[in-house]
């Protein structure tokens, strides 16, 4: 199984399109902010302490989450890949066990999520330093590269049950596009979460995706937080976090962030449950 | 053991079409074993269920003695398969490929090192090991593919029209390979293929069609019984030609300015075309296809049930 998720990583790395592609959502969501998203959020907001830092670490915890979903979407291509070439069927004539096979499969989805995250983590705080605000802390590293590895795990179980129904690799990289450019939306990150109407805001917080861009949120927007709202009247706080995706409320309960922790670990666990056996019924076809 | 393979009375379907409709055959250990049939005739469904990947819907199945559909990972450790497309990783080198594949059959880093040195020296492509998959000749690949079946010592080499879309070249370079695998170790080979030409190294072959076999025998003896080889004669002077053919009571067809004469055997063209030398341009000799067979077979039948309609 080792051999086999190593050999789907090499596969990865060595096609430069594939990285490409990858990053390119990520891409395309900072060139979004830095030419107009930045400039309407920021005007929309009034003056406040520490609101550069604080809007730069909202953006990079948009482009964390994304990134989490895309590489591994493009991780999986892989697979998809290997069943429209039939080369499945070269690994199904050697003794390896098909849970293995599926197995290898996620776990290489999984390392080159994690990989690629944790490269942005680090470009992320580039970025902080370029833009002239303290780094992150080890703290904040550590966390982050937590919430990585979940909103990783979640995004590799869910797309391990859609990715059994593509036959052919066109069909994925259309597919692939479509998760690309829909989940900046569907995660509450290129418009806040605040401007949409209401049954939307119940639709993202569905998504698992959105829960692991509150984490994010949560982690690295923390410090500036405290600053920007010391002197702000009360409840300023409670709006700005509701509005801009840093706490969901079901009805008028506010819910505590490790809600969003259990949500994120409880789809990773269940679509992975659903998924292991309904690959297994397709590849046998 | 004397066979490798049994199968005695194979079926299976897929929804209302059998795929394989009741087949038997065997294949003796060290020989080398043809199982032709055209597109959809079942050949693919039957390596499927000898490898374990199927299970079939009645009949037993044997390789060494076990059964695959229980035996499964045992029987695929006994079976090399070299597929009918090239399904090795093109942006991975020869060596990365044969390395990951030897690893799937659980060996060491150390064993699977030697396999790749051993079967790379069977199959020559040692020059090969650094160069990248993706960037092979059709040729290469296939030997190369053949390598990969190789690692871990099967004792039986499944060949799934192994030859489609190769040049001449690279195909008598394989078929040199295989023979000369076949001499120094007692590997049974299992070829599936479109072509009788192919079929002639075989010890035995079996013709399929619509999951039936509809004709076996050594090569020699299909061929014999089943279709007959053409002459076909293009004339210097074709009025002249003609005479002398209807002169000796010939059986001959015209088509295109050429005539084409039936023959028992290949050699009997010899003393034809040594007759009427004076008369001709030049001359071929096709040897039988294996749609030739295939039509033999079809008439036969039909004059077969023709027969029994009027007895009845």
């Amino acid at each position: 199984m080792l051999t086999l998720a190593k050999r789907n990583m090499q596969l990865y790395f060595r096609d430069r399109s594939a990285v490409f592609f990858s990053l390119l959502s990520v891409a395309i969501l900072i060139a979004v902010y830095v030419f107009f998203l930045g400039d309407l959020i920021a005007d929309g907001l009034p003056d406040f302490p520490g609101k550069q830092g604080l809007l730069l670490t909202w953006v990079i915890a948009g482009i964390l989450s994304v990134s989490s979903v895309t590489t591994t979407v493009a991780a999986f291509g892989i697979f998809v890949e290997d069943r429209a070439r039939r080369t499945l069927e070269d690994f199904r004539v050697t003794p390896l066990k098909q849970s293995s096979l599926i197995g290898s499969y996620l776990l290489s989805s999984v390392s080159i999520g994690l990989i690629m995250c944790l490269a942005a983590l680090l470009a992320a705080d580039v970025m902080l330093f370029v833009a002239g605000e303290p780094l992150l802390s080890v703290v904040q590293f550590a966390q982050s590269a937590g919430i990585i590895l979940l909103s990783v795990l979640s995004a590799a179980s869910l797309l391990l049950l859609l990715v059994g129904f593509f036959r052919t690799s066109n069909a994925f990289a259309a597919a692939s596009t479509l998760i690309g450019t829909s989940i900046g939306f569907l995660a509450g990150i290129y418009i806040p979460i605040g401007s949409l109407p209401g049954y939307l805001q119940s639709l993202i917080q569905l998504i698992p995706v959105s829960h692991s861009a509150l984490l994010f949120r949560h982690v690295l927007m923390g410090p500036y937080m405290s600053e920007a709202f010391e002197n702000a009247p009360e409840g300023e706080a409670w709006r700005f976090q509701e509005a801009m995706g840093i706490t969901f409320h079901v009805g008028d309960i506010a819910l505590d962030p490790l809600y969003s922790l259990l949500y994120l670990a409880g789809t990773a666990i269940i679509f992975c449950l659903i998924a292991i056996p309904v690959t297994k019924r397709l590849n046998h076809r | 053991m004397a066979n490798r393979i049994d199968v005695i009375g194979l079926e299976k379907s897929f929804g209302a079409v059998r795929a394989v409709d009741g087949i038997s055959f065997h294949v003796k250990t060290g020989s080398l074993f043809s199982f032709l049939g055209t597109n959809g005739a079942g050949k693919s469904t039957t390596i499927a269920i000898l490898l374990g990947l199927l299970k079939s819907d009645a009949g037993t199945v044997l390789i060494n003695g076990k059964d695959p559909s229980l035996h499964g990972e045992s029987v695929r450790r006994e079976i090399g398969v070299v597929f009918q497309e090239s399904l090795l990783d093109p942006l991975l080198t020869v060596r990365e490929n044969l390395f990951v594949r030897a690893r799937l059959y659980g060996m060491s880093r150390k064993d699977a090192d030697e396999a790749i040195q051993r079967t790379a020296g069977i199959t020559g492509i040692q020059p090969l090991l650094k160069r990248k998959y993706g960037k092979l000749s059709g040729g290469q690949k296939r030997r190369t593919d053949i390598a990969r079946a190789l690692l871990h010592e099967p004792s039986i080499l499944v060949l799934d029209e192994p030859t489609t879309g190769l040049d001449p070249e690279s195909r008598r370079q394989l078929w040199d390979t295989i023979t000369l695998l076949q001499r120094e170790s007692d590997l049974t080979v299992f070829l599936t293929t479109h072509y009788i030409e192919e079929a002639d190294r075989s010890d035995y072959a079996i013709i399929l069609n619509s999951g039936q076999i509809i004709a076996s025998g050594t090569p020699d003896a299909l061929r014999t019984e089943h279709s007959a080889d053409r002459l076909l004669l293009s004339p210097a002077n074709t009025a002249a030609l003609r005479k002398a053919l209807s002169d000796d009571e010939f059986l001959y067809r015209e088509h295109h300015g050429r005539f084409e004469i039936e023959l028992d055997s290949t050699l009997s063209a010899i003393p034809i075309v040594a007759r009427y030398e004076p008369l001709l341009a030049s001359f071929e000799v096709k040897k039988s296809s294996l749609e030739d067979v295939f039509l033999r077979v079809q008439e036969r039948k039909e004059a077969d049930a023709n027969a029994d309609t009027r007895k009845a």
